[in-house]
């Protein structure tokens, strides 16, 4: 664990994602729609990796202030050893699923959806 | 009298080629019929157009006169009209023509042609002085309106029944014209100017005299104080003037666009909607991006409360465990021999068992469980405080409130393409610029009309003033004053004396014009109830009832009937009289009250011309009710979309 990340960051690629789904108007900031698609990512039951070419972001400090995060990551993913790599990595592939080949990612559907 | 005699027409409007009419001259009336589209109202236009050289379009719109030329013959590349219209007036024989001709090859505007006219009379052509002279006094444009009119224009007349309307003032001023009172009103205004005039001289004739002197300068000062006031006075009423006939004139070009006004008015409101609305959908929005910060938590809350009753479970198991190993570990190191719950004694056998029941878990195991429970804790700690986050509901809510606002603008959006399209014909720009510019004219003429009152009152208190210096002054006397005070006292009884003529001319011409109309009328209403007219200072005309209640509201027929009762009363009592052209005058009559007025006709001026379709006159009712009055029927013969014939029809 002691390798763990003290950044995370986005990849080049799902940079421009990431503004669709911040100009959708619906967050208010860029951490916000990141920890949004996380939590897609992580309901979508997307298994456990790393995501490699990341830029940095945000310190983790920033993200988890409270560590409760890193708590949450690990109780849906035990054997998970680096909870904030895989955190980065289920931020990348949320907001890549989310707005990656979407015109206008569909946020109230996602987030209401019965299923 | 002006009777008119023919009236020749050259690519004038649908009348293609060189067209004559000749009107009936002997007392009677006379039937142009035309089906819709095929030139009544040119042909009122054209005899409007040579009289004043101005051409009306429906609801009193001047037409461009690019548009008046005959359309076939513009598009073989001729431009241009001519109307010459033959009539006779105080015994001589008048030919006016007016010509309009293309300054260029292909005329695009008005700017594009030159008007121009000239009169005959007796075969003389006069100057153009002497025209504008004489046409001035045979048809002054002012009182047109009770000759020549459209009968949809009756209307307007309702306006005299309210002194505010500056419709109704300017309707009422033109019948004072007609009637002539602005002879003798002109003959006081003359006394009054000659009455000041020998004021000034009598006060210069003091100044001359040391006994009178001082009376003599106040009395100068004051006169030139009123002399300044009055030039004021005349200048504010002039402008007022100005400004009441462009307000009317707003007025006439707002009521036409009444509709696109409305549409208008109806956009402003939806886009002050749509723009109350996006500043409360923006705020809405920033609320929403605000509660999206904890959106992660509702979008697993599912998750996570899965993974919390896991834990939850796992909590109590490895609580269990921790506290199992506790109490064992306390009985077993216990130096009493007995339970220290039930105090019973604890038999060798049951001590044996417990050790080896303690001896199961060691302690090594039971740190890790506790370390466990630890982790455990800290994540049910976490996933609580996640959960307690989770305001799915408010989010909800939020999403919805803003997709309701952002179908409702949408929907009013919609509405304001709908209307642009609507208003895509229309000059909007001029729309509000005449819209501002009445409301500007509004408050300009009720600044200058307090400006006046104000002018009104210094001018009471310098009469009031000079009136005194001069009763001092009279005290005084002196022979050098004698023949000024003599001729200022003649011109002040002659003043007063048109003043009250002109009170007692405008009560008799009330009292005639409303007996005269109370006479049409009974002619005309089909009502047997209504007893008479009663004439208001503004020359409106109210209905009585038999049992002498004013009828208070009536609908657009009677106003029709009312208008042309007020009409042939004026023209029985004007001292200018001529012929009568009306253009459609039955179209919102019944039958009933269409025969009365075609009856009645002949007794409302010597020369009546009808322009009239069939359905709204039919010829045999013409012709039963007006018998040997009816003096010709003429008929506009369609020859194609933009070409009719004038032709005389015989019985």
């Amino acid at each position: 664990m002691s390798n763990d990340k003290k950044t995370i960051g986005i990849t080049k690629a799902n940079y421009s994602a990431l503004q669709k789904l911040l100009q959708t108007g619906q967050f208010a900031s860029e951490l916000d729609a990141a920890k949004f698609a996380m939590a897609f990512a992580a309901r979508n039951e997307v298994p456990a990796g790393r995501t490699n070419g990341a830029d940095t972001k945000w310190n983790v400090g920033s993200v988890d202030p409270s560590g409760d995060l890193r708590e949450m990551v690990l109780t849906l993913y035990p054997d998970a050893r680096e909870p904030y790599r895989l955190m980065e990595h289920l931020m990348n592939e949320g907001i890549r699923s989310l707005a990656g080949d979407a015109k206008n990612p569909d946020v109230f559907g996602v987030l209401f959806s019965t299923d | 009298m002006l009777v008119l005699k023919a009236l020749t027409l050259e690519n004038f409007g649908p009348f293609k080629g060189r067209q004559r009419v000749e009107f009936a001259q002997d007392d009677g009336v006379m039937i142009i019929y035309g089906e819709n589209m095929r030139g009544k109202t040119s042909l009122l236009n054209a005899v409007r157009f040579a009289f004043f050289g101005r051409v009306i379009g429906r609801g009193s719109k001047a037409t461009s006169i690019h548009e008046i030329g005959n359309w076939e013959e513009a598009a073989v590349g001729k431009y241009g009209f001519q109307v010459e219209l033959e009539f006779s007036s105080g015994g001589h024989d008048y030919k006016l023509t007016r010509t309009c001709r293309a300054r260029v090859t292909t005329p695009t505007s008005d700017a594009d042609y030159q008007v121009d006219h000239f009169l005959e009379c007796d075969g003389d052509v006069l100057g153009p002085e002497q025209t504008s002279t004489e046409l001035a006094r045979i048809l002054p444009e002012q009182i047109s309106r009770f000759f020549l009119f459209d009968g949809e224009l009756l209307q307007e007349y309702e306006d005299l029944l309210s002194s505010e309307s500056d419709m109704g003032r300017r309707i009422s001023e033109a019948i004072e014209r007609i009637l002539g009172v602005p002879v003798l009103t002109s003959s006081r205004a003359t006394a009054l100017r000659m009455k000041e005039r020998s004021e000034k001289r009598e006060a210069t004739a003091a100044q001359s005299d040391q006994k009178t002197r001082e009376y003599g300068n106040q009395l100068a000062d004051l006169h030139a104080q009123r002399d300044v006031l009055k030039a004021d006075a005349a200048k504010l009423k002039t402008d007022l003037d100005g400004l009441r006939t462009k307000k009317a004139t707003l007025e006439e070009a707002l009521k036409r666009k009444e509709r696109y006004a409305s549409l208008m008015e109806k956009k402003d409101g939806l886009e002050r909607l749509v723009s109350e609305q996006t500043e409360r959908l923006d705020t809405k929005r920033q609320e929403l991006a605000a509660g999206m910060a904890s959106a992660w938590c509702t979008l697993l809350a599912p998750q996570m409360r899965d993974a919390a009753r896991r834990l939850e479970t796992h909590r109590e198991a490895l609580e269990a465990t921790v506290t199992r190993w506790k109490v064992l570990q306390e009985l077993k190191a216990s130096a009493t021999h007995s339970c220290p719950t039930c105090l019973q004694k604890i038999t060798a056998e049951a001590r044996a068992a417990l050790e080896e029941a303690a001896s199961g878990d060691d302690e090594a195991g039971v740190q890790e469980a506790r370390e466990e429970l630890e982790r455990v804790r800290r994540r049910l700690s976490a996933l609580s405080r996640f959960l307690d986050d989770d305001r799915g509901d408010t989010l909800k809510i939020r999403w919805e409130a803003i997709d309701e606002l952002e179908v409702d603008i949408a929907d009013k959006k919609g509405q304001i393409t709908e209307i642009n399209k609507q208003l895509e014909t229309v000059d909007e720009a001029s729309l509000r610029k005449d819209k501002t510019e009445y409301e500007q004219t509004v408050r300009a003429i009720d600044t200058t009309e307090r400006t006046l009152t104000d002018c009104e009152e210094k001018l009471a208190d310098n009469k009031t003033g000079a009136e005194r210096i001069q009763k001092r002054l009279d005290r005084l006397g002196g022979n050098d004053l004698q023949g000024e005070r003599a001729r200022r006292s003649l011109y002040a009884k002659v003043h007063e004396l048109f003043d009250e003529a002109v009170s007692a001319y405008r009560d008799q011409l009330r009292r005639r014009v409303e007996a005269d109309a109370t006479k049409h009328f009974r002619a005309l209403t089909t009502e047997p109830d209504y007893r008479s007219l009663l004439i208001n200072d503004s020359y409106g005309l109210t209905i009585v009832h038999k049992d002498g209640s004013l009828i208070p509201v009536r609908s657009a027929g009677a106003e029709h009937v009312v208008a042309l009762c007020l009409v042939g009363a004026l023209q029985n009592n004007a001292p200018l009289q001529g012929p009568i052209i009306i253009d459609s005058p039955f179209g919102r009559l019944d039958r009933g009250h269409t025969t009365n007025i075609v009856r009645a006709l002949p007794t409302m001026a010597k020369q009546v011309m009808l322009l009239v379709y069939e359905d709204e006159l039919p010829a045999g009712l013409a012709r039963t009710e007006l018998k040997g009055q009816l003096k010709s029927e003429w008929i506009l013969v369609r020859r194609s979309a933009r070409h009719t014939e004038l032709a005389e029809r015989k019985s």
